[in-house]
């Protein structure tokens, strides 16, 4: 009895400390830094800055050739890039970590055009920093986004919105003049190249690739579904949740309809990266996705180089295609040692010269109005001045209206809609059930849109 | 209180000083294990926020009830104006939907699973479904990883365990899958299991003619269990057959010789003698492999991401994307409740015959 009274002790110590190996919301890392109390250094010192920066596609070696601009310019000041996860939802959670820590380890962080509100909290107004002086220079709307309470949350870097990528020599093929306009030009121009290019030859050939798995980039996907559709944006700008609509319905049934037929059967585990590798294999006739993938298509080692084009998004019901509103913004942490030299390197990698840049190598769209006209992006990047108005109106998610449950609302919102696309569930009840999700969570009239 | 009498002054002095000797370890469990603990605990009855400076409330137990509450309720079949039961085209009777049975005040029940009983229809609702499901997915889990990873464990720790030539080098092959870190073989699983052109089982079973359309392994609510058991199986049955082969080496070889001599089939010797001997050893990879499982988190995480949890993985998403530290804390601290339920019942099942 005795060995078994000392096993059971040991075992309980054991599960103790297993248990609280585990991913424990308790304790700021040891190495945390107080709150900044040295002043910006004055020349002498040396500094470094860390930029917590994307990685998808070619945005990180963007950051680090930015970065040696201004270092060359700046010898006292090293910038670090970190790199940090391709899914919208692990970047927060690793923010949020620093944050919780008050930590000083990352000075600038690129943050999603969804967080200003939320995260307000743990960045410096960069107003106070020189922003006021080139804020009027970016797109009103994006400024308006980053400002709360008339604090400049993050400056502006790249915009985004969804678009429409085909490849206009398979079009030619077949016939098409044009791309298509609407989703039922869509299908059709899919269905048919895609049994071509199968008759053909190339069993691996599909006719529509987007991003279907459940995460952030759902949400993307089927807000332009539903709003292209006259089926409104989730939650009104009012504070009505309208999502239970027969335009919304119809329009995630028909999304439902091409998984299998026009999409990979695997298309409700893509992101964009996985959209990206089959359609640069040259293995899909249309493709949804963010302007990145633009430059990326047109290199050196892709199959389909200068055999694509892009257009808006096609139309539904409402007569005119939708782009989700998307993009990042740089915001300066409050725990930063050197705040005010974070926020020059910031204000500097959002300026028109480096924006410029962007645009012409990484094809990621300036939030600099003027840019737009600049004749070297024009020539890099034809599709850039056509979109303007993509950009103008496009669809933002309801991160306002629903803050600071923005990520229980889209969390629900395309569980449901990922429930519909595999088959879970019909999209009817689907949608009943996250209007009731919605009004628990929210508290907000259910309506029309 | 004899004993203590019979103690000699320089026994005393000794035993003063062990106590000193003991201190630091007890400080440093006290740091690393109670207070962290600690504070879950009293986390869990707050509605603290995650890297926030909102106000923070004492709630009481809201936290659990919200995260255990679950509810029965008969689901009566659809009738028409006529009074008849509706059928659906295979002529099967339609049930009202469980969203009109279910009640939405103060908290919202959501659809757990149905159930048919004495033919009568029942939905259980639940007020957080993620967590009730990641809890009974987590203990499938369990159960079944355990149970392959020991069966195939031993069988590995007894096929090394015989001397032939090369045996030296099977031991260290064996060993490769324990060796490589969870994050980079769950994705390199991840990439196996795509249904697409990317996934090595799909390309396989398609070429061999097993299977017309990709199976969705990682998308498919029936498929995720299985292959998350397979990847942790894969994985962590070396971690079990090095424990077991350490358990077999420790019996004496004199005992098999006996058994020959009196005639025992490899069999009865196998279950007479092997297993018997092999019970501590067994007792103790069972508890740990049980607890390691119940914490599952890389895995989860890494693979199905918030398309399905474990409990570990749900209470993450709580804390870092809903940046519900309290009611992440009160899920934490029912993980600890149930991993301590488990230790207690091994020690009662194992410990407890073994040392009679």
């Amino acid at each position: 009895m005795k060995r078994s009274s000392m096993l059971l002790i040991l075992v309980l110590v054991a599960a103790m400390l297993l248990a609280s190996c585990g991913p424990k919301p308790t304790e700021a890392p040891a190495d945390t830094t107080p709150e900044a109390t040295t002043p910006p250094s004055t020349g002498d010192q040396r500094v470094t800055i860390t930029i917590a920066a994307g990685a998808v596609g070619q945005e990180l070696e963007l950051t680090q050739a930015a970065a040696q601009r201004y270092m060359d310019t700046h010898p006292n000041v090293t910038v670090r890039v970190l790199d940090t996860p391709d899914l919208v939802q692990d970047r927060l959670g690793l923010y949020l970590q620093f944050f919780e820590a008050g930590s000083a380890e990352v000075d600038i962080y690129q943050i999603d055009v969804i967080w200003p509100g939320d995260l307000a909290e743990h960045f410096v107004d960069l107003n106070e920093h020189g922003a006021r002086n080139v804020a009027g220079q970016h797109f009103p709307a994006i400024i308006e986004n980053n400002t709360v309470d008339g604090k400049l949350v993050g400056i502006p870097w790249f915009t985004d919105a969804g678009l429409l990528y085909f490849r206009s020599d398979l079009l030619e093929k077949y016939g098409y003049s044009a791309g298509p306009t609407t989703w039922d030009e869509l299908e059709e121009m899919a269905a048919t190249i895609q049994a071509g290019e199968r008759a053909a030859g190339n069993a691996d050939f599909w006719g529509f690739v987007w991003q279907g798995n459940s995460y952030e980039g759902l949400t993307c996907d089927a807000l332009e579904w539903i709003d292209s559709n006259a089926g409104g944006t989730i939650v009104s700008p009012e504070k009505v949740i309208t999502v239970n609509n027969p335009a919304a319905i119809a329009a995630i049934e028909r999304a439902a309809g091409w998984v299998g037929t026009i999409s990979p059967p695997g298309v409700v585990g893509f992101g964009e990266e996985d959209a990206r590798g089959i359609w640069q294999a040259g293995n899909a006739a249309f493709m949804r996705n963010w302007p990145y993938a633009y430059s990326l298509g047109n290199s050196d080692d892709s199959v389909i180089k200068g055999q694509f084009d892009v257009s808006p998004l096609p139309a539904g019901d409402s007569g005119s295609g939708s782009a989700t509103l998307g993009g990042w913004q740089l915001a300066v942490s409050r725990y930063s040692n050197n705040p005010a030299i974070a926020a020059d390197v910031a204000l500097y990698l959002a300026s028109a010269e480096e924006q410029k840049i962007r645009a012409i190598e990484g094809s990621l769209n300036p939030t600099i109005m003027s840019l737009y006209s600049d004749a070297d992006v024009l020539a890099a990047s034809p599709f850039f001045g056509s979109l303007y108005d993509v950009f103008i109106n496009a669809a933002a998610r309801p991160s306002t209206a629903t803050a600071p449950k923005y990520n229980d609302t889209s969390t629900l919102f395309f569980q449901a809609v990922h429930s519909v696309l595999t088959g879970r569930s019909d999209a009817v009840t689907a949608f009943d059930e996250l209007e009731a999700d919605l009004e628990a969570l929210l508290g907000y009239p259910v309506g029309q849109p | 209180m004899s004993k203590q009498k019979g103690l000699s002054d320089l026994a005393k002095i000794e035993e003063r000083l062990a106590y000193w000797l003991l201190l630091p370890t007890l400080i440093i469990l006290l740091i690393i294990a109670f207070y962290p603990l600690g504070s879950v605990f009293y986390n869990s009855f707050t509605n603290k926020a995650f890297a926030s400076a909102e106000p923070v409330e004492f709630v009481g137990f809201k936290n659990y009830s919200q995260l255990l509450s679950f509810t029965i309720r008969e689901l009566p079949p659809q009738v028409d104006a006529g009074g008849q039961p509706v059928l659906d085209d295979t002529g099967k009777v339609l049930y009202t939907r469980p969203l009109d049975v279910l009640p939405r005040e103060p908290l919202r029940y959501r659809e757990l699973s149905q159930f048919s009983l004495l033919g009568r229809r029942y939905v259980v609702g639940a007020t957080d479904r993620d967590f009730l499901r990641g809890v009974w997915d987590t203990l499938i889990f369990t159960v079944i990883a355990v149970t392959l990873e020991t069966i195939i464990g031993l069988g590995i720790a007894l096929v090394v365990n015989v001397k032939f030539t090369g045996r030296g080098v099977m031991r260290a092959v064996m060993l490769v899958p324990w060796a490589i870190p969870t994050a980079v073989s769950s994705r390199m699983w991840e990439w196996m299991f795509r249904s697409t052109r990317v996934g090595f089982f799909n390309v396989v079973f398609q070429n061999l003619g097993l299977i017309q359309d990709p199976i969705p392994f990682l998308t498919s609510q029936n498929w995720q269990l299985p292959a998350m058991i397979a990847i942790d199986v894969w994985k962590t049955t070396p971690f079990m057959a090095l424990l077991l082969l350490a358990g077999l080496q420790l019996i004496p070889g004199d005992i098999y010789e006996a058994a020959d001599v009196d005639g025992a089939s490899k069999l009865r010797q196998f279950f007479s003698l092997t297993l018997p001997l092999l019970r501590p050893t067994l007792a103790v990879a069972l508890v740990f492999r049980t607890l390691d499982s119940l914490r599952v988190f890389d895995l989860f995480q890494i693979v199905l991401a918030q398309s399905r949890y474990s409990m570990a993985s749900f209470t993450y998403y709580q804390l870092t994307n809903n940046r519900a530290m309290g009611y992440s804390s009160a899920s934490s601290v029912i993980i600890f409740i149930l991993i301590f339920i488990f230790a207690v019942l091994y020690i009662k099942i194992l410990g407890g015959a073994d040392s009679e």
